[in-house]
């Protein structure tokens, strides 16, 4: 499929557009690409590295506090499970001092006696008689004599119970001060939970992401990455702790994905607003830098139709300048040259109707003269007759130097070949003219019905004894018309079709000089639809016309 | 060709975008560990140390999720994930009884002997009297004894009563004004629920947490409601009492009803298990105040003995056959009284 060649303009417009829109396209696209690249590295990854740092932390106070369990009761073991309350409470200033708050250390007897408290008061779910075997003591007694943390009522325990043998000796519990964990997590821009395994939540910085029943949300909890949740996005990461406790980091990324949508939305509107304007100010400026070549085109397009006098004048740039120059320097020689193609075209012409019309003497002279050798052995006086009647024929045709004569002087010269014709045939040849007396002052080609004759004659007299040649002239519509009918022995048709074809050659390629001679000569000298036209019938006649422009002499 | 190579860079540049935020965001799903789901219509505050001890002791996350009695029912009958609808009396749930797994706990053996001929597609958990609550603060000298004192032109639009289509403790309040009132002939009840309609001035909660909260928090002076409920109200400071109807008092066993398309039978088990064991029994008798349904478990002191109640016995097969039309008169009148 061939390709559309676009306009020069279209070109430029396309370049302009190719290197203004696309680039800032590009560059747009990258940034925005770029940006969302390393603003979702950056969430996931600080999220991530603070959901480490606070799970590092929380394990790390769990250590401590189970650490100090162990110490107790290994202390509580060494005095034969008297309680020493001065040495626990060395141990827990020891290893508390650093959090401000030294929690509630609580030693317990088998049946549920508190035997010491670091707070002067001990929860219900410890002492209370339908607590034997439930909460806390349901631990102690699972898990006998191991270090576990418990959530249970809001409270984080760590308990012991110190076994000897299979019987509980004394148990101990350690209700974790809230705020010493809380503070991992307060110091958090994201929401951080802090949930025991099966999702009960024990601190959060957020009351939202759980339920009515201070359970995390369900979607929190069974999923990590990217999590829809009533129709907001949030990013969610977690860590499981190996004390059963799992922390979560969960980023709202709604805002952040809003952002991002708005300026999305921004950009495209200033993508649009950019690629509008360009659109439009690269049409305008591209007419505008178009134009010389517009006007190049323009000029081109009138000389193809003919209009040489177009001029360019352009100012704008050098390079438009010296075309514009160098089209009207070669306009210039254009025009010069076409006017001496025509000069010379002209004298050609001139020549070959001067060729063309002396052809005519040789035969004609040649017949006469024949004639005329005949006569004067017959008719002296007629044989001087025809000598007089030659020499002003060929001083007609040699001495009349103009191109075109008069009908009148014309038919004026006519008469001598008449005469001629008159005493060769005599009275097997008879003739008429009728030419209408308004075009006889019209120019017309020297010697043109002369042939016409010479024509009737050659062909008419076939076996023929007598020949009769009509000539009529007249005008029609501006133009002249001389029809030249004899009622001799017609031409063949073989020979008519090879006249006529002849005819139409630009060299005469035939023994049929006159005919072609006189239509060449027409059409030389008059442009147009002008010339000879030969219509015949065996054994009736001939006719041929001529048509040429009506010329009045001055 | 260069505009080619520019598109084919943008693709790239997109896919790598998408690719990267798939990876970096990739959100999957945490292994479920050992789970049961359960639907209940109990208090929140009543749930949850049981739950949290269930977990506790047997490592089975328990996803919670607390609805009304008819939509729990409508959740655990057609929804292929629920394992469990704890809670729902009998006379509620009688009609769907055919719709659950078939279990007998072991810890049957040491039920009351009131509550060992249930089928075996409930577990008894247990015992839920219909009670009144008041407001001391609001009711005054209106003394309040039974049903016969709601009556009190004093009380019009104080008293708290949830609609029994939706809230299974007023369908059994209703059931015990029936029995109650018409002095065991539920059809002659009808009289008195007339009148009561009228006192409720057309206000109709929609469910029962309403009516007890709205008691305790004083939007009414008067409430039907549960006894554990009213307990909880008072465990929580609130200057609320309970009134045992001296009409008589209609008191059904609440179950644990495990789905018939159950995933998780196992786990199922062991909740009814647990929730029926001793330990569980009586943390809920001493602390949550509701009556246990075993023989060796202690009642709180917050509640009356069973012995000093006027316990009603109602025909359930009756009830159950007849809640729909009961519900529907119910309602009946109510819009008369609304249009009238």
């Amino acid at each position: 499929m061939a390709k559309e060649v676009r306009s020069f303009q279209e070109n430029i417009r396309r370049t302009f557009i190719r290197f203004s829109i696309v680039p800032v396209a590009a560059i747009v696209m990258a940034a925005l690409v770029l940006f969302i690249f390393s603003w979702l590295t950056f969430m996931a990854s600080s999220n991530e590295q603070e959901n480490k740092a606070a799970s590092e932390e929380i394990t790390q106070k769990l250590d401590v506090y189970c650490n100090m369990v162990d110490k107790t009761a290994d202390a509580l073991k060494k005095e034969e499970y008297s309680v020493p309350a001065n040495d626990l409470f060395k141990i827990l200033y020891e290893d508390t001092n650093e959090y401000g708050d030294i929690g509630n250390l609580i030693v317990l007897s088998p049946s549920k006696e508190a035997l010491f408290t670091s707070k002067d008061h001990v929860p219900v779910f410890l002492t209370g008689s339908e607590y034997s075997n439930w909460g806390i003591w349901n631990v102690i007694n699972k898990y006998k004599g191991q270090t576990k943390v418990t959530l249970y009522s809001g409270n984080l325990c760590v308990s012991k119970g110190v076994y000897e043998g299979d019987k509980l000796q004394i148990a101990i519990v350690y209700i974790i001060p809230k705020e010493v964990m809380s503070e991992a997590i307060s110091s958090q821009n994201r929401y951080v939970l802090i949930t025991d395994k099966h999702g009960w939540v024990y601190a959060s910085n957020t009351r939202g992401l759980q339920d009515e029943f201070g359970q995390i949300d369900a979607t929190i909890s069974s999923e990590v990455g990217f999590i829809k949740r009533d129709g907001n996005l949030f990013y969610s990461y977690r860590t499981v702790l190996d004390k059963g406790l799992i922390v979560y980091t969960v980023n709202d990324v709604n805002r952040s994905v809003h952002m991002i949508w708005l300026i999305v939305v921004i950009i495209a509107l200033i993508f649009f607003a950019i690629a509008l304007i360009s659109v439009k100010s690269t049409a305008i400026s591209s007419v505008k830098y178009t134009r010389d070549i517009k006007k190049i085109e323009d000029a081109f397009e009138e000389v193809q139709k003919g209009k040489l006098d177009v001029k360019l004048d352009i100012n704008s740039s050098k390079e438009f300048q010296i075309i514009g120059d160098d089209f009207n320097a070669m306009l210039e020689g254009l025009k010069e040259q076409i006017g001496r193609n025509k000069e010379l075209a002209e004298n050609v012409a001139f020549s070959q109707v001067k060729q063309l019309e002396s052809q005519f003497n040789p035969h004609f002279i040649f017949n006469t003269l024949d004639n005329i050798r005949f006569m004067a052995r017959i008719d002296a006086v007629a044989a001087d007759k025809m000598i007089v009647s030659l020499s002003g024929l060929l001083r007609y045709s040699i001495k009349e130097v103009r191109e075109e004569v008069t009908v009148k002087e014309d038919l004026d010269h006519l008469q001598y070949y008449l005469n001629i014709l008159q005493i060769r045939f005599n009275k097997r040849f008879a003739y008429n003219i009728e030419v209408q007396d308004d075009i006889m002052d019209c120019l017309i080609p020297k010697l043109l019905i002369q042939p016409l004759l010479e024509n009737a004659v050659k062909y008419g007299f076939n076996g023929q004894e007598k020949l009769t040649v009509s000539i009529r002239g007249y005008q029609m519509q501006e133009k002249l018309i001389f029809i030249c009918e004899d009622d001799g022995a017609g031409i063949d048709e073989e020979l008519l079709e090879e006249i006529r074809t002849n005819l139409k050659e630009d060299r005469n390629t035939s023994s049929h000089y006159g005919l072609y001679n006189i239509h060449r000569r027409i059409s030389l000298m008059y442009n147009g639809d002008f010339g000879l036209d030969i219509s015949s019938k065996k054994d009736e006649g001939t006719l041929v016309r001529i048509t040429i422009p009506k010329k009045m002499s001055e | 060709m260069k505009k080619w190579g520019i598109a084919a860079l943008f693709v790239i540049l997109l896919a790598a975008l998408v690719i990267y935020i798939d990876w970096r965001g990739r959100s999957y799903e945490i292994e479920e560990e050992d789970k049961l789901v359960v639907v209940s219509p109990h208090p929140i505050e009543f749930v949850i140390p049981l739950i949290q001890e269930f977990e506790n002791e047997t490592g089975i996350s328990v996803d919670l999720r607390s609805c009304g009695t008819s939509a729990a029912i409508d959740s655990i009958v057609n929804d292929d994930d629920v394992d469990i609808m704890w809670g729902g009396s009998l006379l509620s749930v009688g009609p769907y009884l055919d719709d659950f797994y078939s279990y007998v706990t072991p810890n049957k053996n040491e039920y009351m002997d009131a509550f060992k001929n249930e089928g075996s597609t409930v577990t008894c958990f247990s015992n839920v009297p219909s009670v009144l609550m008041v407001n001391n603060d609001l009711i005054g000298d209106t003394q309040i004894t039974g049903y016969a004192d709601l009556l009190n032109p004093a009380l019009k639009g104080k008293i708290a009563f949830g609609d029994p289509g939706s809230s299974s403790s007023s369908f059994e309040h209703l059931v015990n004004m029936l029995y109650a009132m018409g002095e065991g002939e539920p059809d002659a009840g009808w009289d008195y629920v007339r009148k009561f309609i009228s006192q409720l001035d057309g206000k109709l909660l929609d469910s029962s947490s309403l009516v007890y909260q709205g008691v305790a928090n004083g939007k009414y002076a008067v409430g039907l409601t549960f006894e554990e409920a009213a307990v909880t109200m008072l465990k929580s400071d609130k200057h609320v009492s309970i009134v045992y109807m001296k009409e008589g008092v209609v008191s059904t066993p609440d179950g644990i009803y495990i789905g018939k398309d159950s995933k998780r039978i196992e786990n199922a088990i062991k909740f009814a298990d647990f929730m029926t064991s001793k330990d569980a029994q009586q943390y809920m008798a001493s602390d949550l105040g509701r009556r246990s349904v075993r023989n060796d478990v202690e009642n709180s002191s917050l509640v009356v003995p069973g012995y000093k109640i006027n316990n009603l016995p109602v025909d359930r097969k009756k009830v159950i056959s007849e809640k729909d039309k009961w519900i529907k008169e119910f309602d009946r009148i109510l819009k008369e009284g609304e249009n009238g």
